[in-house]
């Protein structure tokens, strides 16, 4: 217990640490916590409830757009500020673009929260690829539907207000939103997955009609889930709109192909339905993406394609389950290595 | 792709120390994220080689005079895969980690959006050449220039040409339908709304405003359309897919409306690939081969297009796109800005940039207080007998236009 707090110590530190150790990747460290928290969060329903959405982006773009629109609604009207023939250039105060983000990021996650609420008992009554598929239809008819809001600035997307603050300083504000949001959640999930609740979205992986024949009420389990991994997302939305000063739906808030899969991959690669897989994929897959989109310009999507076959058919359990494979010991799980002879 | 610029840098500046005169100039670096993969790759291609095009250039007339040393350009490329999240990443990689203090700007209206409040965020210059949606000027943007005209004024011209033929047949301007279909991005909605705004004044009638998906590769339902309520004026905009989607379709579908105009056709090459489909559509352009600009480093425009498509033989057989001579004459812009700066200082240069009232073979240069060139026109050529002829605005045009298409 006491290595462990000690690990956990060290990674804090790290992660407080880290924009001060290497400012100019500041940006980079970012979006790496961007990464593990839409893999956590899709780990939450495709590893330890055995529901793989691909729809998750859904909640992403969801929480850019209510992020947006609450930091510019407080103050302006929205349908003028995405008005992109407008001629008034509209200026904002200190004050007005933090209450802007301090109300606009837990607003876009309760949002998303209620969504989920909404939308799971309408999707949760399908099972592997059909609702894989469904939740990806989901977002793909999200994007296109904000795309032709007008109020929303349509394809033109939305500019952000823009930060009062020196750059510097606020690239590093941006890493500390997503940062905390990330300790947040895996405290959250370490104590989450621990719980009788924990174990009822494990049971309904297992066997679900076994779950329900157990007493569980499984619909509400994974509405449930669902909805709190929305509210994670949406934040984190929220906070890459911040980040990302301007966005459009289809490219950047509803990204299906991008984000919406990485978050797959990520947790592909670190193992399903673990606590640390999906961080530890996360962590891998950024870096994986930064070196091949770097040096290998080109063939960046061609290295993607190959990482994905050989997770797929060599490492199905991804990295934490190779490893429970061969360090069996690392894990607590002790094997008879002389045979059933005692 | 960094460390092979550094080592292709380092070789190049061990191989020229031992040599050359005219070569001991220093190098000021630019950044710039483009689109090389991704939807817009045939015109992130396309400035891209209007950048190089203009330093070689600009390298080959002395370099860019600061006191009493001389400056080449150097650009570096990352892929932002048309893409805005990417841009912005790259565009905050660039400044932050390569330390670049001065932006050429990116391929597309959306990402200029994308990547203009990064450089604005840390004070970058960004002279960009591809960005033309109005939404870009009217953020209060201090750093960002563009060298083109916005894209409001792409096809706007059209629609008073189609006023004109109306009045010279006996008809009231407002009997005059218009069908619009534009794809679903800030370039595009620009060009939609000035259209809107043209047919509004005259009391058009806008009978079709549909979006198109992006990354458009068919547009067969709205031109079924088109073809059943028979407006006279169809207005198409997309990009160069656009532009290859709708003179193919409207070929193929035998879409018989008087007048047809989009945009990109140079850069589609839609002469080349389409032939007698493309006859007698009406392309906006920035510019134009043919008009009478002129500077001391590229000579006319005629001259620009002769040796450009020297350098890049694979344009030998097709127009010198407009997205190519912008991008060499926001090189320019820099050169010049440099010279009258007098100093590397990024805010000095900004001043200067800003201060820009430039002849040059694209066309006249001077900003507007929110950075967008003011003084140069839009001109719309009609492709008649395989030629793009200029036939608006009236002061430039050189050749009567074909009404109605026959």
């Amino acid at each position: 217990m006491t290595k462990n707090t000690l690990l956990y110590a060290v990674l804090v530190a790290a992660t407080v640490a880290a924009p001060f150790l290497f400012p100019s990747y500041t940006a980079f460290l970012a979006t790496l916590w961007l990464f593990i928290i839409v893999a956590l969060t899709w780990d939450m329903t495709g590893g330890q409830m055995g529901y793989n959405s691909l729809g998750n982006i859904f909640f992403y773009g969801t929480g850019m757009y209510t992020g947006a629109v609450i930091a510019i609604g407080l103050y302006f009207p929205v349908g003028e500020w995405t008005d992109a023939s407008r001629s008034e250039v509209f200026s904002v105060t200190a004050s007005q673009y933090y209450t802007g983000m301090i109300i606009g990021i837990p607003g876009a996650g309760l949002f998303c929260g209620l969504c989920a609420f909404i939308i799971g008992p309408l999707f949760f009554g399908l099972r592997g690829p059909y609702f894989a598929i469904g939740t990806l239809g989901l977002a793909i008819a999200a994007g296109e539907i904000v795309s032709n809001i007008e109020w929303l600035g349509g394809g033109q997307g939305i500019s952000m207000p823009h930060s009062p603050l020196h750059p510097d300083f606020e690239k590093v504000l941006i890493y500390f939103l997503y940062a905390g949001l990330g300790v947040v959640l895996f405290g959250f999930l370490r104590w989450f997955y621990s719980t009788r609740f924990g174990a009822a979205i494990n049971a309904i992986r297992d066997d679900e009609e076994k779950a329900e024949a157990m007493g569980i009420h499984t619909l509400r389990y994974k509405t449930i889930t669902w909805a709190i991994s929305a509210v994670f997302v949406g934040m984190a939305g929220a906070i890459s709109a911040f980040q990302l000063i301007h966005f459009e739906p289809l490219e950047t808030a509803y990204q299906t192909i991008n984000l919406g899969i990485f978050m797959v991959v990520c947790v592909l690669l670190g193992g399903k339905g673990t606590l640390w897989g999906p961080v530890i994929g996360a962590v891998l897959f950024h870096v994986f993406k930064e070196v091949t989109w770097n040096y290998i310009l080109g063939g960046q999507w061609v290295a993607l394609g190959l990482l994905i076959v050989i997770i797929v058919v060599f490492f199905q359990d991804g990295l934490m389950g190779y490893l429970k494979h061969v360090r069996p010991g690392w894990f607590g799980i002790k094997v008879d290595t002389k045979g059933a002879t005692s | 792709m960094k460390i092979r610029d550094i080592l292709l840098s380092v070789t190049a500046a061990a191989a020229l120390g031992t040599s050359a005169s005219a070569m001991e100039c220093e190098t000021i670096t630019l950044g710039a994220a483009i689109s090389l993969t991704g939807k817009y790759a045939t015109n992130g291609v396309h400035a891209q080689n209007g950048y190089e095009f203009a330093i070689t250039k600009i390298a080959e007339n002395g370099g860019v005079q600061i006191g009493d040393k001389c400056y080449n350009f150097d650009v570096i490329y990352y892929d932002d895969e048309s893409k805005g999240d990417r841009g912005a990443t790259l565009a905050e990689r660039l400044i932050q980690q390569d330390g670049v203090q001065y932006m050429l700007g990116p391929y597309s209206s959306g990402l200029t959006k994308a990547i203009a409040p990064i450089t604005e965020k840390y004070g970058i210059p960004m002279v960009e050449a591809e960005g033309a949606s109005r939404s870009l000027f009217n953020q209060g943007y201090k750093y960002l220039f563009a060298v083109l005209s916005t894209s409001e004024q792409y096809l706007a011209s059209a629609i008073t040409l189609a006023a004109e033929r109306a009045t010279a047949e006996g008809r009231d301007p407002s009997e005059v339908t218009v069908a619009i279909a534009v794809e679903n991005d800030p370039f595009s909605l620009d060009i939609r709304a000035g259209v809107m705004e043209d047919a509004a004044r005259y009391g058009m009638n806008v009978i079709i405003d549909e979006k198109l998906p992006r990354d458009l590769s068919d547009m067969t339902a709205i031109l079924t359309k088109v073809k059943l309520v028979k407006p006279d004026v169809l207005i198409v905009s997309g990009h160069s897919k656009g532009a290859a989607t709708a003179v193919r379709q409207i070929g193929e579908q035998r879409i018989n409306v008087p007048m047809v105009a989009i945009t990109h056709c140079e850069a589609a090459d839609v002469t080349g690939n389409f032939g007698d489909f493309a006859e007698n559509f009406l392309c906006s352009t920035q510019w134009a081969e043919t008009l009478t600009y002129e500077d001391p480093i590229f000579g006319t425009a005629a001259n620009y297009e002769t040796e450009f498509k020297a350098a890049y033989p694979e344009y030998a057989t097709k127009k010198v796109p407009y997205q190519t001579a912008q991008a060499s004459a926001a090189v320019y812009v820099y050169a010049d800005a440099f010279t009258r700066a007098g100093s590397l200082d990024k805010d000095a240069v900004r001043d200067a940039i800003a201060a820009t009232d430039l002849a040059t073979f694209y066309g006249q240069i001077k900003f507007s207080d929110a950075g967008n060139n003011i003084a140069k026109p839009m001109v719309l050529r009609q492709i008649q007998g395989g030629e793009y002829n200029v036939v608006a605005p009236s002061n430039f045009a050189s050749h009567d236009l074909v009404w109605p298409r026959p």
